[in-house]
């Protein structure tokens, strides 16, 4: 018996614009100028970091001995270094290695980072116990040292530098993603969807991992500016990409002899680091307004 | 004939939202009288308790305004008073009870000092003749251990006790119009039983006009001389509590008693009222409820109906009760 | 004679709410002494004030949390303490309806996400095969099927209410465990999903436990009622019995203390008497003593037993008779 009087009721449908939340995002994150810039800021820049191999007006490796140290002109719109390389060149292939660093190295944290945090939350017990004390160790450590430490552990060079910086991205991640499950395991769709008899793998995926999506997203941009000043570190100290690579850590170090007469040689790479992390740090600003649930109830 | 503690004149109050005006009471009126009890009886989203912060002109942290319409309390227009003179008026005049009294208690504020600071403010007094009067007021509302109870903490207290202390901070300062916002839908039947008497003894003893907002019935039928009940931010009808529950004219009144299950009764199948409250952005033409409402005519749909009196204390805007008919042009 | 499809006898439930590795621990009774059954195709409603335990024995019977003691039988087969992973058949056949339509429905997924979750977890049906009993159950909840690719928060509370029903339904279960399903929602909606509720209960015979402090809602919906003090039952009785004769004390004050609907019957309460007790220190004796008004020394001493007093009613006090007389 198909009861059409329960039906009818719901005739009456209200009538709106279809949700969408991609779009719901957009509207929102255009009203966010900085952000806005940042963001086509770093397009431009991931664009350029594929292409711009091609493109680059001289061989950022081909020394040039009469035109050693020379100051920004039209010519060699940075400069050149001390054996006579376009830096401009040399900044936009460094360009390349700078992205790829960072930004796996935060992938790899991201994930390692959010599996044990979710795990770390969800069952609380000793294994809680037991991944967040592992970070509080970790954490007793400044960043910086602990990437030093794992790099004169495992030798330099760019891989190993993917490694240290991914190494202490984890516990931020894990502690984030922890504090999300926490509050959302409290929500009593998580229950119901116990009460069906969800796994708990099922239940973390699809309950509990969205939940913490958008936290993750604003803190992987911060991370990424973080990871960039860090491996431009690393390999300012020699213990990254090697000396002859146009990395923009190793210019600024092979550019520090000549501070006193040719500034722009530590200078232009130096504002390459700065603009970059910069724009990922705006953009991280402009999504913790649009995303934040507790700024956005303000 | 008593006078009017408060008469309510075409209120309207709006919402903005993104540059929107969002009208969420579209033209209220009702009146107080001295020692009366008036139910504003309506569910969630008819604007009821918009109405009540509307009057307190409590709006803060919110985008709320009020757009059209006079509140007069006591002759005085509450709409063109300042914020500081609204101030000297709350807890001291008009005084108002909340459904979670966790949210309007200090939780960081002993129980004694909340008390007493609104009553040093308010009535001038000493702070020992404050503690003295936080004291009596306490016992009033049947807290026995009350020069205890003032050395004590909300998060200390029970519901019940949360919802006296609430009521004694509000009855302090012997208010003309006491606004209970739902005062008891967040506490057991037992304690909600309880709470009503103390409302009750204290009207009775201070002759307080009581403006009660609530979406049960049965608290209605049990509290109030007097109901109006809103739908979609406007009122639908006023009466007589006794001529509301033996005689309901509007649709949307008797679906809503007719819906409630009551004691005793052995109904099979519940009257309900179909489909649901349309949202402010939304609003249907003509009659508000015409979507759900079974008498529904064609004119219904196209025109709004003006309030109507049926008999001298009882009104109703529905087009079943129209004086007067109206053109229909089928567009 | 009806079969008897779930039974609980002397369910105890005890929660550890401080302490750890170095210091005591305490604990809370959340439930003492919990003993009921329902039957096939009927409701049986536990009804009682904040804090009396009735939602934490409903969540025992769904194994959300263990037990401590007692017996849960589903059909003959014990069910309270078997591993989480040995429960698929319980998760099948019972299912579970939440007071909050707005907390209990994940805001990020489609309403067709939604209802099609359990088939997912317990069958193999294939894609197609799952959207069609989707928009099945949606028709059969009263919801348009249209409605299948929306998110949950674009809802109101009663039609958010109807999805969870239709969440519920889909494996088509044998009982439903109601935790205050109508209680966040406004009187003309309550009234719409009662009427579903009692519907459904007709067409697939399913079995209801339906846990409320709303005495009239109870009223209208049961076949059976248990009434709940300080976590235990105090007093069993099928409706008509409950209602016309209350036999325990606090039965008698808890029906007092509805508002009724109607002026004319309006009259001075005899109210209760101060708060409920705190869970972690209840009193000895019989809990409800401190509130009691025909409470006696022995009351104080000694917890009464369940008594059944005639084929319909069984109460827990040690005075009933007494009160029957005045």
């Amino acid at each position: 018996m198909q009861s059409s009087s329960l039906v009818k009721q719901d005739a009456i449908v209200v009538k709106h614009a279809k949700y969408s939340p991609v779009r719901e995002f957009w509207r929102a994150f255009k009203k966010q100028k900085a952000a806005l810039v940042a963001s086509i800021f770093i397009v431009l820049l991931i664009v350029i970091a594929f292409v711009g191999p091609y493109i680059v007006p001289y061989d950022p490796f081909e020394p040039d001995y009469n035109a050693i140290l020379q100051t920004p002109s039209a010519k060699h719109l940075a400069g050149t270094d001390e054996y006579g390389r376009d830096i401009f060149s040399r900044l936009i292939v460094g360009s390349k290695i700078s992205l790829t660093v960072s930004f796996s190295a935060v992938f790899l944290g991201l994930i390692l980072g959010t599996i044990l945090g979710l795990i770390s939350g969800y069952f609380g017990g000793w294994i809680d116990k037991i991944i967040m004390r592992t970070c509080d160790v970790l954490f007793s450590f400044p960043d910086l040292l602990l990437a030093i430490a794992i790099v004169a552990i495992l030798g330099p060079g760019i891989n190993n530098v993917i490694i240290a910086v991914m190494v202490f991205s984890i516990p931020s991640f894990a502690r984030l993603v922890r504090g999300a499950t926490l509050n959302a395991k409290e929500n009593v769709y998580v229950e119901a969807a116990k009460s069906m008899g969800a796994s708990h793998v099922r239940i973390m995926y699809k309950h509990i991992f969205p939940e913490t999506i958008s936290e993750l997203i604003i803190f992987v941009t911060m991370r990424v500016g973080t990871a960039i000043l860090a491996a431009s570190s690393l390999s300012f100290l020699g213990l990254g990409a090697s000396p002859e690579m146009p990395e923009w850590g190793v210019m600024l170090s092979s550019g520090r002899d000549y501070l006193g007469t040719a500034t722009h040689v530590v200078l232009m790479p130096g504002i390459a680091i700065f603009l970059t992390v910069l724009a990922f740090n705006l953009i991280g600003d402009g999504l913790r307004d649009v995303l934040d649930p507790k700024i956005k109830n303000n | 004939m008593n006078e009017n503690v408060l008469e309510v004149i075409n209120l309207e109050t709006i919402f903005k939202r993104d540059q929107q005006e969002i009208k969420i009471l579209r033209g209220v009126n009702f009146s107080i009288q001295r020692g009366e009890v008036l139910g504003l009886v309506g569910e969630s989203g008819s604007g009821k308790s918009i109405t009540s912060l509307s009057i307190m002109k409590l709006f803060h942290g919110t985008s709320g305004e009020i757009k059209n319409g006079s509140i007069s309390f006591h002759g005085t227009d509450l709409t063109k008073l300042d914020e500081a003179s609204m101030r000297q008026l709350r807890g001291k005049k008009i005084s108002m009870i909340f459904q979670e009294p966790m949210t309007s208690l200090n939780p960081v504020l002993k129980i004694g000092k909340q008390l007493t600071e609104s009553i040093e403010m308010h009535m001038k007094l000493t702070r020992k003749q404050s503690t003295a009067h936080a004291i009596k007021t306490l016992k009033s509302v049947g807290i026995g251990r009350a020069e205890e109870l003032m050395n004590e903490y909300p998060h200390q207290l029970s519901g019940g006790m949360r919802q006296r202390v609430m009521i004694a901070m509000a009855m302090a300062c012997e208010p003309e119009l006491l606004i209970a916002d739902e005062p008891t839908t967040a506490l057991d039947v037992t304690i909600q039983a309880q709470i009503l008497e103390l409302m009750k003894q204290l009207k009775e003893k201070n002759d307080t006009a009581i403006l009660l907002i609530t979406h049960d019935l049965g608290v209605v039928a049990e509290m109030c001389d007097r109901v109006v009940v809103m739908y979609a931010g406007q009122v639908v009808e006023e009466a007589d509590v006794f001529e509301l529950f033996a005689n309901p004219k509007h649709p949307y009144t008797k679906g809503l008693i007719n819906s409630v299950p009551k004691i005793g009764d052995r109904k099979e199948v519940l009257d309900s009222i179909p489909g649901n409250v349309p949202s402010p952005q939304n609003m249907p033409q003509g009659c508000k409820f015409a979507p759900r409402c079974s008498n529904a005519m064609e004119k219904c749909h196209e025109h709004e109906p003006e309030i109507e009196t049926i008999t001298e204390s009882h009104f109703c805007s529905c087009w079943l009760y129209a004086s007067k008919e109206v053109a229909l042009h089928a567009k | 004679m009806q079969n008897k499809l779930l039974q609980v006898k002397n369910l105890k439930k005890q929660f550890q709410v401080a302490g750890g590795m170095f210091e005591k621990k305490e604990f809370v009774n959340a439930v003492i002494d919990v003993s009921f059954e329902i039957k096939e195709g009927t409701t049986f409603s536990l009804v009682g004030e904040s804090g009396c335990g009735k939602s934490t024995t409903g969540r025992l019977i769904t194994r959300l949390i263990d037990p401590t003691s007692g017996s849960i039988t589903l059909n003959g087969n014990e069910v309270g303490y078997l591993k989480q992973s040995e429960l698929g058949d319980l998760r099948e056949t019972v299912q579970m309806i939440f007071q909050d339509p707005y907390a209990s429905l994940n805001p990020r997924m489609k309403v067709k996400e939604i209802i099609e979750e359990p088939l997912i977890i317990h069958t193999k049906l294939s894609k197609g095969e799952r959207e069609n009993l989707v928009l099945e159950m949606l028709n059969i909840v009263g919801l348009n099927t249209e409605y299948a690719n929306r998110y949950a928060h674009e809802f109101s509370g009663g039609q958010r209410q109807r999805i969870g029903i239709a969440r519920a339904l889909i494996t088509k279960p044998k009982l439903i465990i109601a935790d205050e399903p109508v209680s966040a929602l406004d009187v003309s909606i309550q009234s719409q999903i009662l009427n579903l509720l009692k519907k459904l209960q007709q067409e697939y015979q399913l079995s209801y436990l339906f846990i409320s402090h709303d005495l009239s809602v109870v009223e209208h919906i049961s076949n059976e009622i248990g009434v709940m003090y300080l976590g235990s039952i105090v007093e069993i009785a099928t409706k008509e019995a409950l209602f016309v004769n209350p036999l325990h004390p606090y039965t008698k004050a808890l029906i007092a203390s509805v508002p009724v609907a109607d002026p004319l019957l309006r009259r001075k309460k005899e109210t209760l008497k101060g708060d409920i007790p705190n869970p972690k220190n209840p009193p000895t004796g019989c809990t409800f003593h401190t509130r009691c008004p025909i409470a006696q020394e022995l009351c104080k001493l000694e917890v009464p037993k369940m008594r059944q007093i005639t084929e319909q009613q069984s109460v827990a006090c040690h005075f009933v008779e007494k009160i029957e007389e005045v």
